[in-house]
């Protein structure tokens, strides 16, 4: 039990890891993305999510977002 | 969170429709409630079908952004993002790594790409706040114009400012006072008091700028290339307006250009001025002068490939190039896929640059770098057309020494290429050669090699005139010798064939063509090796020794030579002698009574009757008489000839002017004989008669008259025919002899046999030069002969007095036999005066014929020595000294006392 809590740790602390890289990446390229976001993106792309369709899905979305910003104010 | 297996797998679409739902509502800040519309739009556009991207692993889309990075000036990012990459493979948590660095890559292109329209939202506004507040109304219009990316936004140099501000003197009304914020302060006059719709303004007044442009380069419709880097460059498009003309050509435009130029394709800007016959940038183009110059330097490629492809357009369609032009269009068509491959590399590259980084001002291909790239090729380029300049009109082997000559070149890499054009353009040179050389076959339509064959020629004038040299058509690399050499191995091989009619093969041919026939390079690099002049003197000394051994063996050319020398040059002597003996009658017979059949008759019998009938009977066949032309008064003597038919491969050494020549020779010498059988007659008379006119003591005087004559004209006679068939026969003869044995080719003995014959008619006096000593020498024959008549004459009234006192003698004894007195006196007195009748008519008159004959004959011969004396001839002079061995006649002559006195005299005259 010890081991496998130990290992479960490991594996978060590594997933931490690899999250963090990520958000570098991401940041290097000026992506704008914030981590909650970036996640859900790994988590799209693991799941097998086209990326160049994703990528146009945020693209409109952000489009979206600022009409909507645009209409609100 | 990624390592959940639940998150695994494209089918479980609730987790990814909860993560959509998710992203929605981070990203449009809506309530979970009012995104419904946004998630379905998601969807929609996820569930299209979308082209896998076509770098779909993991590492090419890696580079990619390196580049992107490294392109942007951010080499520590480029740095960090390959360390984090590498973490991120280590780790191997994340499985669809190309998916998330594709997503994050895509959206980080927008950015620059798209610039802010779609980001702005998260970026600029972040940037400089309150921006997005102050442009409340002008979001949406925003969109159609492209924005600068903040970088070149932030930073603005004075000159573009002042651009700007002065261009739109009439709507400075827009700027915003987001200005002030930038680096440069801004005089506030100049600046617009009210502060919204200050970007959107800017952009619209640029864009009119900018369509300025595009209206100046109409000509050419090319706003759209324009304008996105008027955009993206701004400031070093305006640095160069002052220098040249109202706008510049981006860079990328004119190596786009220029790809087209090496091409030899006239591009956009830059086209051939066939004025100045080179490829020039428009004049009306801004173009600063420095890249003008690096332009007309790349374009120079261009130039060169169009000279070089001009000459192997025309000259492949030329159907009567030849071998040898083909080979060289060939390797020229070789080398200008070399360069066409490089050009489809730069177009390549262009292209990619095109695709990936349009945002860049650093791309891949720059001027300076083309003009890197190229250099070698232009290089190469350049010798291509130098090559092309001086094969210009030439073909064959002149066109392989053109090449030849720059194969010298001090550059290695300048020698290579000549070096390997060379050996593709010798390389038909070089087979053609070989078949000549082993087969004797000339496969030449195109007159390149320099062996050249007349076809008209026939068999029998095939060594002689059949094949000749092409001056002009060997190669430099091939040696005069060479030449020569390789001419005759060839005529061997035909002469064997077609004349000799020999077709046995010569041992060890098959396996020396199979190792020659690829060693073109041989020929040129002879200074390297000895293998081609191996190769080439083996062959022809083979070829030759056999030539020679077929016709030693063969055709008995040995024998045919030595029956010339028996037959035509009197060498058999008894046979001669014979013939002379059987003939003497008829030739004395004028010569238009002489017919050939009865000659004919009389030489077979010649030949019946001495050592001449053991002789081969081919030989013998070939023997035959023949009658020169008659001239009025001419007797048998002058018109007589022997003759020899020759025909077959001998006829080839025995050609009808050698034959002329024999004939003339044997003339001379049946002239020269004849006075020794002449001179042997008279002999014989003098002793007969001698003793029998011993009885007439007054007639002793005329007959030592006689002999004196006779012995001194035997005495030159027999000198004369000792010099000819001694210094002149024997020796020539002998060296013929000598130089037939050596011989290494048909050449040398045909050669050698026409020295003998030269040296044989010159020292026999037939030549034009010694014509004088001929004709004296004529002379003195010819008084010979009258003094043979002359003789015969007087012997013959001798005679006749002789019988008379006989039968003067005999009658005394008959009478007094029948008792009577043996003389009366009216007989006695009788006798007397026929006596001295006789010797009253006889001796007066014959004395001095016999005195005048022996000092004209004197007087001929002092004539003669003196000059042979004077004669070119060393030989000549033993003839002198023979003739005048204890000076008698140099007593006499005051010119033949110093004959270097006189030979100084003539020479003065």
């Amino acid at each position: 039990m010890a081991s496998m809590e130990t290992s479960k740790s490991q594996r978060a602390s590594s997933a931490k890891q690899t999250m963090d890289g990520i958000m570098e990446i991401s940041k290097i390229l000026n992506t704008g993305l914030d981590m909650e976001t970036l996640a859900s993106v790994v988590r799209l792309c693991e799941s097998g999510v086209n990326p160049e369709a994703l990528a146009h899905v945020f693209n409109e979305l952000r489009k979206e977002s600022a009409s909507i910003k645009v209409n609100q104010s | 969170m990624s390592s959940r297996p639940s998150s695994r797998g494209a089918g479980d679409s609730g987790t990814v429709q909860t993560l959509l739902r998710k992203l929605c509502c981070k990203i449009t800040g809506l309530p979970e409630g009012e995104i419904q519309p946004y998630f379905q739009h998601a969807c929609t556009i996820l569930s299209s079908n979308f082209s896998t991207p076509a770098e779909s692993d993991e590492h090419q889309v890696s580079e990619r952004i390196r580049r992107i990075l490294v392109c942007q000036g951010r080499e520590r990012d480029a740095i960090r993002f390959a360390e984090l990459h590498r973490k991120l493979q280590s780790q191997g948590l994340v499985k669809n790594r190309w998916a998330v660095l594709y997503v994050l890559m895509s959206l980080s292109e927008n950015e620059s790409k798209h610039a802010k329209e779609k980001s702005s939202s998260s970026l600029f506004v972040r940037g400089i706040p309150g921006y997005s507040t102050s442009t409340p109304f002008n979001a949406g219009m925003r969109r159609p114009f492209k924005a600068p990316p903040p970088s070149s936004d932030n930073i603005r140099t004075p000159s573009q400012m002042s651009n700007n501000t002065t261009a739109s003197s009439g709507i400075s009304s827009i700027h915003s006072d987001v200005r002030s914020d930038g680096p440069t302060p801004v005089p506030q006059s100049f600046l617009p008091s009210t502060t919204f719709v200050s970007m959107d303004g800017e952009r619209s007044h640029k864009h009119g700028t900018m369509s300025r442009f595009a209206d100046a380069l109409s000509k050419t419709g090319s706003d759209n290339a324009i304008v996105p880097r008027a955009g993206r460059n701004q400031t070093g498009m305006m640095k160069s307006q002052g220098d040249n003309t109202s706008f510049e050509i981006p860079e990328r435009e004119l190596v786009r250009d220029l790809v087209f130029i090496l091409q030899g394709i006239e591009g956009k800007w830059i086209k051939f001025d066939v004025t100045k016959d080179a490829y020039k940038a428009d004049k009306q183009v801004g173009i600063p002068q420095a890249v003008r110059l690096l332009v007309s330097g790349l374009s120079e490629c261009g130039w060169l490939l169009n000279k070089v492809k001009n000459y192997v357009e025309t000259r492949s369609a030329d159907k009567t190039f030849g071998l040898v032009g083909q080979s060289f269009c060939a390797a020229l068509h070789q080398e200008l896929t070399e360069y066409y491959r490089l050009i489809a590399v730069l177009e390549s590259q262009l292209q990619e640059d095109i695709d990936q980084g349009i945002g860049m001002n650093v791309s891949g291909i720059s001027l300076r770098r083309l003009l890197v790239w190229t250099f070698d090729p232009l290089d190469r380029l350049k010798k291509l057309a130098a090559l092309v300049d001086i094969c210009k009109g030439k073909k064959g082997g002149a066109l392989a020494s053109a090449i030849y000559s720059y194969l010298r070149h001090g550059d290695p890499f300048t020698r290579s290429l000549v070096k390997h054009i060379l050996t593709m353009v010798s390389q038909p040179i070089y087979a053609t050669l070989l078949r000549w050389i082993y087969d004797g076959e000339l496969e030449d339509i195109h007159d390149e090699f320099f062996v050249a064959s007349d076809p008209t020629v026939r068999n029998d004038r095939l060594w002689h005139d059949k094949y000749s040299l092409r001056k002009s058509m060997i190669p430099t690399f091939i040696t005069t010798d060479q030449a020569r050499r390789i001419l005759l191995t060839g005529k061997s091989i035909n002469y064997l064939r077609q004349v000799c009619l020999d077709r046995s093969p010569i041992k060890g041919r098959e396996a020396a063509i199979k190792v020659d026939t690829s060693h073109a390079e041989w020929m040129f690099t002879q200074d390297l090796s000895n293998n081609f002049l191996n190769m080439i003197d083996r062959v022809y000394k083979e070829t030759s020794r056999h030539l020679l051994d077929v016709l030693h063996s063969k055709y008995k050319f040995m024998d045919h030579l030595k029956a010339m020398r028996r037959y035509l040059l009197l060498g058999q002597g008894d046979f001669i002698r014979h013939l002379m003996d059987l003939l003497e009658e008829d030739l004395a017979k004028p010569a238009s009574t002489l017919y050939l059949h009865n000659l004919t008759g009389i030489l077979e019998t010649a030949i019946r009757g001495t050592n001449a009938q053991f002789d081969d009977l081919d030989i013998l066949k070939r023997l035959d008489v023949r009658l020169l032309e008659v001239s009025p008064g001419d007797t048998g003597w002058d018109v007589f000839s022997l003759d020899y038919h020759v025909d077959g491969p001998i006829r080839t050494v025995f050609t009808p002017e050698c034959m002329i020549m024999y004939l003339r020779v044997f003339n001379f010498l049946w002239r020269a004989k004849r006075m020794e059988y002449v001179l042997a007659l008279i002999w014989k008379n003098q002793i007969f008669n001698a003793k029998l006119l011993k009885s007439i003591p007054e007639l002793s005087t005329i007959l030592h008259q006689c002999h004196m004559l006779g012995s001194e004209m035997v005495h030159f006679i027999q000198q004369t025919q000792y010099y000819i068939s001694f210094e002149v026969l024997e020796c020539s003869w002998h060296e013929l002899l000598n130089k037939v044995k050596e011989a290494e080719d048909l050449d040398c003995v045909i050669a050698a046999h026409e020295t003998f014959l030269d040296t044989v008619i010159t020292r026999c006096l037939l030549d034009e030069q010694s014509r004088g000593i001929l004709t004296q020498l004529r002379t003195i024959f010819d008084l010979i002969i009258g003094f043979q008549q002359a003789q015969d004459s007087f012997y013959q009234t001798a005679q006749q007095e002789l019988m008379a006192r006989q039968h003067f003698a005999k009658l005394q004894k008959q009478r007094s036999d029948q008792g009577d007195w043996g003389l009366t006196e009216e007989l006695e007195e009788e006798e007397r005066k026929r006596r001295i009748e006789f010797l009253k008519t006889v001796i007066p008159t014959t004395r001095p014929k016999f005195a005048v004959l022996a000092q004209s004959f004197q007087d001929m011969v002092q004539q003669f020595l003196v000059m042979v004396t004077s004669h070119q001839d060393v030989s000549l002079r033993f003839l002198s000294f023979r003739l005048d061995f204890n000076e008698h006649y140099k007593g006499r002559e005051p010119k033949l006392q110093s004959p270097a006195n006189y030979q100084r005299m003539k020479k003065l005259t």
